[in-house]
């Protein structure tokens, strides 16, 4: 009876990995891009798409009234800084860089510690970090509900009074509409088989087979949407920097790690989980519009797709466990990067600053 | 690259900080009496000991005309210079510092050499095509 109970286990357990392994194997397939997913409590109008870039590009959001969110996600940069580590708040230094926002629309994690799960929630950290706008939350409710036009907008589309929720689903519903547009490896997954050059497309053989990208960057959005620790080297830069080190001290405080005074890595996702697994592991980054959005990794480290595609060819930062050396040539190096450049980059969004009120 | 770029600073007192505005003015005099750059290097050496009586420190460090300095700090001579470049910033819409621009291409935050470098380079090579 055991034995039969055995096999028959055994065979549920054989069925059951095959089924995950089957469904792994079809999920890790590059898609183009679906129409963007918009949670039911804060549906897309236009009004509120344009309330919401108003307050994107307002700089009352920041304490000292000189940092709006497109000051670190410059739609002149493709959504970023262009900094290794973003700009901060004046005084005061940041200690990650800037991801770009074009197509967060489909992240299900937010920050390179996926520490918010919408753009929503988002929304509301870098208003109130005192190292990037260093805004009271309360405060800046007030400063924008003493404008007329904020305050009728607000009622109008929302029916309500102004609330930092509120302001927070305005500016998401915003950045929602930063979309990849027209992007080549859009038109060659729908069928132009001459979207991408030949070269490109040797490319895209090494990201899916040789270069094993494909393995962490999948689907529409190019990521696992998962977290990993590629044990990136620290910043040399940053390293000695008085204003870092309070910075990284400070965020390992406030998410209560014991040592915070003697912490001398970002330990990324570890902050907010404290699991082991998540110990110096970031999120894996979309490679949507990869090529506009230099430096690259949390910390900015890589100026170049070249040193990123360096470090995995050798197989990652010291001590990790997760990739092993490639051993890509120098051709296959350049038609990766080429695949890279000019498969994922989408034309250009042209968002202008509004008139603010 | 040499002789072949020029830099132009523009001053822009960040309007929360005790001694911006001071240092600002610190830094005109200075420039008034040719000691400009070798002020501004001892500004941001020293930066945040920029109240008034370091100031005068600097100047007499830098061998400049001190009750000078000391009577344009003071009656705040530099203001005409200063509102300038202020005015100038509102109407490029900058707020942060330091701010770039070269050529027309704007680069914000504190950037490494080898950023500007590229820019520079790409710029003279333009140049050079014309």
């Amino acid at each position: 009876m055991l034995t039969k109970n055995s096999i028959i286990i055994f065979l549920c357990l054989v069925i059951l990995f095959l089924c995950i392994e089957g469904f792994a194997s079809e999920r890790k397939k590059i898609e183009p891009l679906p129409p963007i997913p918009v949670p039911k409590n804060n549906p897309m109008t236009q009004e509120k798409i344009e309330l919401g870039k108003k307050l994107f590009f307002d700089r009352r959001l920041s304490g000292d009234g000189t940092t709006s969110c497109a000051s670190c996600h410059d739609p002149e940069k493709a959504f970023t800084d262009a900094s290794e580590i973003s700009l901060s708040y004046p005084t005061t230094r940041n200690f990650r860089n800037a991801p770009t926002l074009i197509n967060s629309a489909y992240a299900k994690y937010l920050f390179w510690d996926g520490r918010a799960k919408t753009l929503e929630e988002q929304a509301e950290f870098p208003i109130m970090s005192p190292f990037e706008m260093n805004q009271n939350l309360d405060f800046v409710e007030e400063e924008i509900r003493i404008i007329p036009e904020y305050r009728e907008a607000f009622k109008r589309i929302f029916g309500q009074d102004v609330n930092i929720k509120l302001i927070a689903k305005a500016i998401a519903a915003f950045e929602r509409t930063l979309i990849s547009k027209n992007a080549p490896i859009d038109r060659y997954l729908k069928g132009d088989k001459n979207a991408l050059s030949s070269e490109a497309k040797k490319g895209f053989e090494i990201f899916k087979g040789k270069g094993k990208c494909i393995e962490c960057h999948y689907g529409a959005y190019l990521s696992d949407q998962k977290f990993h620790a590629l044990m990136i080297p620290e910043n040399p830069k940053y390293a000695n920097e008085d204003k870092f080190i309070v910075t990284r001290r400070y965020v390992a405080k406030i998410n209560k790690y014991p040592d915070y005074m003697n912490i001398k890595e970002d330990l990324g996702r570890y902050f907010k989980t404290k699991k082991q697994k998540d110990y110096k592991a970031f999120k894996t980054p979309t490679l949507r519009e990869v090529a506009k959005t230099a430096p690259y990794m949390h910390n900015g480290i890589f100026k170049s797709l070249d040193e990123v595609i360096e470090f995995f060819n050798k197989g990652g930062g010291k001590g990790n466990k997760v990739l092993k050396p490639l051993n890509l040539t120098e051709e296959e190096k350049r038609a990766l990067k080429t695949f890279l450049v000019e498969a994922l980059s989408g034309e250009d969004l042209k968002i202008k600053p509004p008139d603010i009120p | 690259m040499e002789g072949k770029v020029k830099l132009v600073i523009k001053f822009f007192p960040y309007r929360y900080r005790d001694y911006a505005r001071i240092a600002a003015e610190a830094a005109v005099e200075a420039w008034k009496q040719g000691k400009f750059t070798e002020m501004h290097n001892l500004l941001i050496k020293n930066s945040p000991r920029l109240d008034r009586e370091s100031l005068i420190a600097y100047a007499k460090e830098l061998n400049m005309d001190v009750e000078k300095f000391i009577k344009a700090i003071d009656n705040k001579e530099g203001t005409s210079i200063i509102e300038r470049d202020l005015k100038l910033a509102k109407e490029l819409d900058l707020y942060v510092t330091p701010a770039f621009y070269i050529n027309g291409i704007k680069v914000l935050g504190v950037r490494d050499s080898d950023y500007f470098k590229e820019i520079i380079l790409k710029e003279l090579e333009n140049v050079n095509k014309k």
